[in-house]
């Protein structure tokens, strides 16, 4: 058996999706105040998409009527390919978890000097422009937020300016 | 009405508001210029710097970066021959061979003044078509409303490229986003899975952010290589632009100007259809109407001038259906009613009559924000040759943690930046296979207009058959279903023989709700749609008719 079509995959992963959310939908609480229920909507956008979905994986089952998804690459392709957007979301999701312990200040600089390390070279030149970088333009947006708009921007409680 | 006129003149010729105006313009002219930063991402990151603005200020900037961004794609596309935006594809074909034929500042002068004047027309026909809509759309009821989303979905799905079934499956997963969390009409709480968080929905901005402009950051780094070379190649150097020449060539070339203004204006309206469109149609219709059509490529004038007027008019286009209707188009002007709705106005028919002032300020502020673009091009063409010089990854970084401050500053909520980051990865994944993101957008912004109108509808009437038998409902839902089939059309035609008819019916259906729409001149419209969709069927079946198909 040959591998499955890209787009046969996310045809399934869409319709497991639309099954997780049209059984939730039968948890929503109907009332009995309301002309069109809460659960109506949202389960009529649940069943088109499922008839899409399925439509979709019909297609994608049909060589002849695959829609313009890139060609499937192996796993060194495909790594190789999204590393930097890895790298992106690797540090965005640990800025985002140690926000409460540093700040959007302190957060903010290691998660530019991180990412610009991650994408970009690597020796000490770099290293000393990319702190550069970092903390000046964070700064700077930072005292743009907080004292030109009065933002309040989440202080560390391990590193604090107050 | 002309007190109205003369507050939103004060409000906008405020020294603030043209302070920030001007800083908008050359934000919006600087980020257009960078190939990889599209209009639209300049307008979505532009929100929150509004929020600590009155609604006057706040829009008044954001229009400032939307017509800088517009005439900014050119500044990249004639000096280097790269686009800095999808607006400006059209304009490098004759651009950038003048500019490389030794005459960079005319082909700039040239650009800059198309933009104007073609803006310029695109504000004129805003003020004078957006009241007359709006009291159309006074005439709209719930069943007409839910139809106008669904044709704006449909045409916007179908416009989004190739993969019509992708187009539709992001506006509906869109609908579903905007489903989530507690329902506007009976505050019941929907797809929580047990989080309190979710419970208030996700806000609108950081679903716009996360899924365009952090999904489009991460795309424009995917390269590592080309992420670390300089934006530009380097050489890239300023001119001095050559106004008083380049006006003479424009106003040369007036029914270029106002053809291509009229293709951008109503393209723009056309939900979906943005100037990246408009512009390549209007230089095609000029190379068309062109008596040298084969100088067309090698450095015209016309060249640069059609594309140019159309796309600075095709957001005076996209503004009246929002102004008018309540219902944008395409992405920029779903951030702009993102920006109305911070400011808690909601757009809609009676918008105009509502809020007089704000209205009027829209419309001042798009008309003079093409003055301080002029006036702006010769300086923002230094920066921009600086700004070239620093490599994508760096920008994309420093980007980044800005979308993660601006979302912040929205709410002050936490939960807003993990939505940023979730609606990042799913625009990512969603850019990687294939799915176009303007229509999810336009779904996640309509969702709840969509939503609350069906309950409306409900409410009054539990009668389905008034969705058909109510002529604008019909008159939308006959879109919706033409549109759906357009994709099928165009890869067709001239192959099949159904396509032959698809004009001619679609006349004919189209022709009915506009005939039961009363008074005198839509009866006399539809009756016209009929003839002519007749004519068409006529001449497609005869048997001597020249058409092989037939």
């Amino acid at each position: 058996m040959g591998r499955l079509h890209t787009d046969t995959l996310i045809a399934i992963f869409l319709l497991l999706f639309c099954g997780v959310f049209l059984a939730a939908s039968f948890t929503i609480r109907e009332t009995s105040y309301a002309s069109l229920g809460a659960e109506v909507w949202p389960r009529v956008v649940l069943v088109f998409l499922t008839l899409l979905s399925l439509g979709f994986l019909l297609q994608s089952l049909r060589p002849d009527r695959r829609e313009d998804t890139p060609a499937r690459r192996d796993l060194r392709q495909w790594l190789a390919a999204h590393t930097n957007a890895f790298w992106c979301f690797c540090w965005f999701g640990l800025f985002l978890t140690t926000l409460p312990y540093l700040g959007m200040l302190v957060g903010g600089i290691l998660f530019v000097y991180a990412t610009l390390t991650s994408l970009g070279r690597r020796d000490l030149r770099s290293h000393m422009v990319h702190a550069a970088i970092a903390v000046i333009s964070v700064a700077a947006m930072w005292a743009l937020f907080t004292y030109g708009l009065n933002v309040f921007l989440p202080e560390g409680t391990l590193i604090s300016f107050t | 009405m002309i007190e109205h006129v003369l507050g939103a003149l004060a409000a906008v010729f405020e020294l603030h508001t043209l302070a920030l105006m001007t800083l908008g313009v050359t934000a919006g002219l600087i980020a257009g210029a960078i190939p990889g930063f599209t209009i639209a991402m300049a307008v979505v990151l532009t929100l929150p710097f509004t929020f600590g603005m009155t609604a006057t200020q706040g829009l008044s900037t954001m229009i400032g970066v939307l017509v800088g961004g517009l005439s900014g794609g050119l500044m990249a596309g004639m000096l280097t021959g790269i686009p800095g935006t999808p607006s400006s594809v059209a304009t490098t074909f004759d651009g950038f061979p003048m500019a490389r034929g030794g005459r960079p500042g005319l082909a700039l002068g040239i650009g800059v003044w198309s933009s104007f004047f073609g803006g310029i027309t695109g504000a004129v026909v805003l003020v004078t078509l957006a009241p007359q809509l709006a009291r159309v759309g006074l005439e709209f009821g719930p069943w007409d409303y839910f139809a106008l989303v669904m044709f704006a979905l449909t045409i916007t799905s179908s416009l989004s490229g190739k993969a019509l079934l992708k187009g539709i499956i992001a506006g509906t997963l869109g609908l579903l986003v905007a489903a989530i969390g507690e329902d506007e009409v009976n505050g019941v709480a929907r797809f929580t899975f047990g989080s309190d968080a979710i419970r208030q929905g996700f806000a609108f901005l950081p679903v716009l952010v996360g899924l365009f402009a952090f999904s489009q950051l991460l795309s424009d780094v995917q390269d590592r290589d080309k992420a670390r070379q300089a934006l530009m190649p380097r050489g890239t150097k300023a001119v001095r632009v050559e106004h008083r020449k380049a006006i003479g060539e424009v106003l040369r070339r007036w029914t270029v100007v106002l053809r291509s203004s009229m293709i951008g204006v109503f393209t723009g309206i056309l939900p979906g259809a943005g100037s990246s469109v408009s512009n390549i149609l209007a230089y095609d219709q000029a190379k068309k109407a062109s008596q040298h059509p084969e100088k067309f490529g090698t450095g015209t004038p016309d060249g640069i001038v059609a594309p140019e007027s159309s796309n600075n008019a095709t957001e005076g286009g996209a503004l009246i259906m929002v102004m008018a209707l309540g219902i944008p188009g395409d992405i920029v002007t779903a951030v702009m009613l993102g920006a109305l709705l911070i400011h808690d106005v909601v757009p809609s028919p009676s918008f105009i009559s509502d809020e007089p002032v704000l209205a009027y300020s829209i419309f001042i502020a798009f008309f003079f924000a093409h003055f301080i673009m002029v006036t702006m091009q010769a300086v923002c063409l230094r920066i921009f040759v600086l700004i070239t010089r620093i490599p994508m990854y760096v920008l994309a970084s420093v980007i980044l943690v800005y979308c993660a401050i601006g979302v912040f500053a929205l709410h002050n909520v936490g939960f807003d930046l993990w939505t940023l980051f979730l609606f990042g990865i799913v625009g990512y994944t969603m850019r990687n296979l294939g799915f176009p993101l303007a229509p999810m957008i336009l779904g996640v912004v309509l969702g709840d207009i969509a939503e609350l109108n069906l309950n409306r509808a409900w409410s009054i009437s539990n009668d389905i058959s008034l969705f058909v038998t109510r002529p604008w409902s019909a008159f939308f839902l006959t879109l919706a279903l033409f549109s759906a089939v357009f994709p099928w059309y165009q890869r067709d035609r001239n192959r099949k023989k159904w396509t032959v008819f698809y004009l001619p019916v679609f006349l004919l259906v189209i022709a009915a709700p506009v005939l039961a729409m009363g008074g005198t001149v839509r009866p006399v419209l539809g009756a016209g749609l009929v003839l002519v969709g007749g004519y068409l069927l006529w001449r497609r079946v005869k048997p001597s008719s020249s058409n092989p198909d037939a």
